[in-house]
């Protein structure tokens, strides 16, 4: 995938997170994309690890700030949360000349924009490294040993709070399953 | 009795310090090889003063990894909530030894660059590789591991390993909160050490003002915070740790990124600073066997500039020298001149105009008498938790309009051999507009 049809999925999705109340702090853009593509199967080929709030890819950050750069989307701060990225209309172009890749994408973009768009960070914090811990660390399907991974992963979470996220990220993953393949 | 503190002078800190045990790092073969590594690569053919090495820079590093360290690790700087998050806080020998491991990780956070530092990193050396995994390869080596046993405490390797290069670069490993903090103070986007140096030490050799910052009363207002209830977060704020600032430290925060900005659009991404790279490159790629540089540690240590100087001033003025061509570009000042670079008009059709360009000219003119070079700054906005003075946390982009609306660096220069320079020049003048267009795809990417 070149670098402007990657652009073009992420402005969409940024679009989408917005339709669907978003914040779209650039926490909302990096678990929402991490979802895309590590459950729906998107091929954004962004290397995620265990980092800042979670699954954090620095290459889409610099993709992002690259986006920034060509002006396809701008930072916009309001006190007194952080900045929110929003799309401008030279996203739109870009889209347009991709249209056919995001067509192929564009449920599962949907999807992703719809689950995720009313979430706070720290929601976002827990689901997105539920999903990491059972796609990426492996670890076995129990509810318990998976919530117990996610607190000794990410000390501040409760074990309530991590027992909801390892139940809720298996519902959407399997509402999920009628739009891959 | 013997002396155990050391000082080395030093234009920038006046003073860096050192104990007998770190100077036994200091003293080893890859560490005494940066000695002969320009921190500016062949900067120093554009400012003459630019000829500082990644010796004094590590230095540097060191010292200033020090003093942050002292600061946020200060008990009057922390709240009970950051020393329950991070419990090595309340233990003193445990601050001991991530001190000892922190300033030896600053030390060696460059031991494995390249000769001439970044110019040539990308394209000449095996996929998978960079001066980062080079970088923990050497610290994990032999001889470095003994000298990390014979300290006092010892130091675990993969502590230092962590440290220096960052999650970033160690993706294989995890990161507690502390060790990301701690990675965080010499690498780190907003306030890591490394650039803090950088910009002090290049400004002042290449002799430019625009990198400077008051580091002091930066420094000074380093704090552990738990990252602000940011992006309409309804159950609060997620509770992980970051580097932030005190409230009084927002300007010197806001000129640290401003210095950044400059040294970039003046030195860093300077037209012919870069086509000077292009050139070392191309040389490089005749030069060196295979093509490449070795990823072999022995043969890595072996390699420094003064061999390539050597080697392309040598083949600058005889022909029949492999890399002639290269090194006569770079020798004799005949380098390639710049034919487009990025401007709005174009992005705003083509953000990716320069490589149309670049396409066009090639074919119409022949691949060996143009080169490319695009390059976007990394790192995104500069984003940490600011502490208000009524001890309120909040996101230093919705505290500073400076920050927040900071230009970002982008390059997309295409240069032309000289000897056809200006019929390029007048050929690219006449299907400019044409040659930008994007075309539109006609297939989606599976």
């Amino acid at each position: 995938m070149n670098r402007l049809q990657k652009a073009a999925l992420v402005g969409h999705l940024i679009q989408k997170l917005h339709e669907n109340r978003s914040w779209c702090g650039e926490t909302h853009v990096q678990k929402a994309t991490f979802l895309l593509q590590e459950m729906m199967g998107v091929p954004l080929e962004f290397d995620f690890i265990l980092y800042k709030h979670g699954p954090f890819s620095f290459d889409l950050r610099d993709e992002v700030t690259s986006m920034r750069a060509d002006r396809l989307v701008e930072l916009k701060s309001q006190l007194p949360y952080g900045p929110r990225i929003v799309p401008t209309d030279r996203n739109i172009y870009i889209k347009g000349l991709y249209s056919k890749t995001l067509s192929m994408y564009e449920n599962r973009i949907a999807f992703v924009a719809e689950k995720l768009g009313d979430r706070g960070v720290a929601e976002l914090e827990r689901l997105a490294t539920a999903f990491y811990i059972s796609k990426c660390v492996g670890i076995e399907p129990s509810v318990d040993k998976r919530a117990k991974e996610l607190m000794r992963l990410k000390p501040h979470i409760t074990p309530d709070n991590a027992m909801t996220a390892i139940e809720e990220i298996e519902k959407i993953k399997n509402e999920a399953k009628e739009y891959i393949n | 009795m013997g002396k155990n503190i050391h000082e080395i002078r030093d234009p920038i800190h006046i003073f860096v310090r050192l104990d007998s045990h770190e100077r036994e790092v200091l003293n080893s073969r890859p560490f005494q090889r940066l000695r002969h590594i320009h921190q500016l690569a062949l900067t120093y053919l554009i400012y003459p003063g630019a000829t500082h090495k990644r010796f004094e820079h590590s230095l540097g590093v060191m010292e200033l990894a020090s003093r942050v360290f002292d600061v946020v690790s200060n008990h009057d700087n922390n709240s009970d909530e950051i020393r329950e998050l991070l419990p090595s806080l309340k233990r003193p020998d445990e601050l001991r030894y991530w001190r000892r491991a922190l300033r030896m990780a600053a030390l060696c956070h460059d031991v494995g660059h390249l000769p001439f530092s970044h110019a040539a990193e990308k394209d000449l050396l095996p996929d998978g590789w960079d001066h980062e995994r080079l970088t923990r390869e050497i610290i994990e080596s032999k001889e470095m591991q003994s000298i990390w046993d014979r300290m006092t405490p010892p130091l675990r390797c993969k502590d230092v390993v962590k440290l220096a290069v960052g999650p970033k670069k160690a993706r294989d490993l995890q990161f507690s909160y502390w060790e990301e903090i701690l990675s965080e103070i010499i690498v780190g986007d907003a306030f890591g050490v490394d650039r803090m140096d950088y910009l002090l030490r290049d400004s002042h050799h290449a002799g430019v003002a625009y990198g400077r910052f008051d580091h002091y009363r930066l420094i000074d207002t380093l704090r552990i915070l738990t990252t602000p209830s940011i992006e309409n977060d309804a159950d609060g704020s997620s509770g992980e740790p970051a580097l932030g600032i005190e409230e009084g430290g927002l300007q010197s925060a806001e000129a640290l990124m401003l210095a950044r900005y400059f040294m970039y659009s003046q030195v860093y991404f300077h037209a012919i600073r870069r086509i000077y790279d292009i050139h070392l490159k191309d040389f490089l790629k005749d030069w060196l066997t295979e093509g490449v540089f070795s990823t072999v540690l022995s043969k890595h240590l072996d390699m420094t500039d003064n061999e390539i100087e050597a080697s392309f001033w040598a083949a600058a003025f005889d022909e029949s020298k492999t890399g002639h061509l290269h090194a006569r570009r770079i020798v004799r000042r005949e380098h390639f001149k710049q034919i487009y670079q990025r401007n709005p008009e174009d992005v705003f059709i083509n953000p990716e105009a320069g490589t149309s360009v670049y396409e066009a000219l090639k074919t119409h003119f022949g691949s060996e008498n143009f080169r490319h070079d695009r390059y976007t700054q990394e790192s995104g906005a500069p984003d940490f938790p600011v502490c208000l003075r009524n001890g309120d946390v909040e996101s230093s982009l919705a505290l500073s309009e400076t920050l927040a609306h900071l230009p970002i660096m982008s390059v997309d220069y295409v240069f032309a051999c000289r000897k056809i320079f200006n019929e390029a020049q007048k050929w690219l003048e006449e299907h400019r507009k044409n040659i930008i267009i994007p075309k539109k795809e006609e297939v989606g990417y599976e």
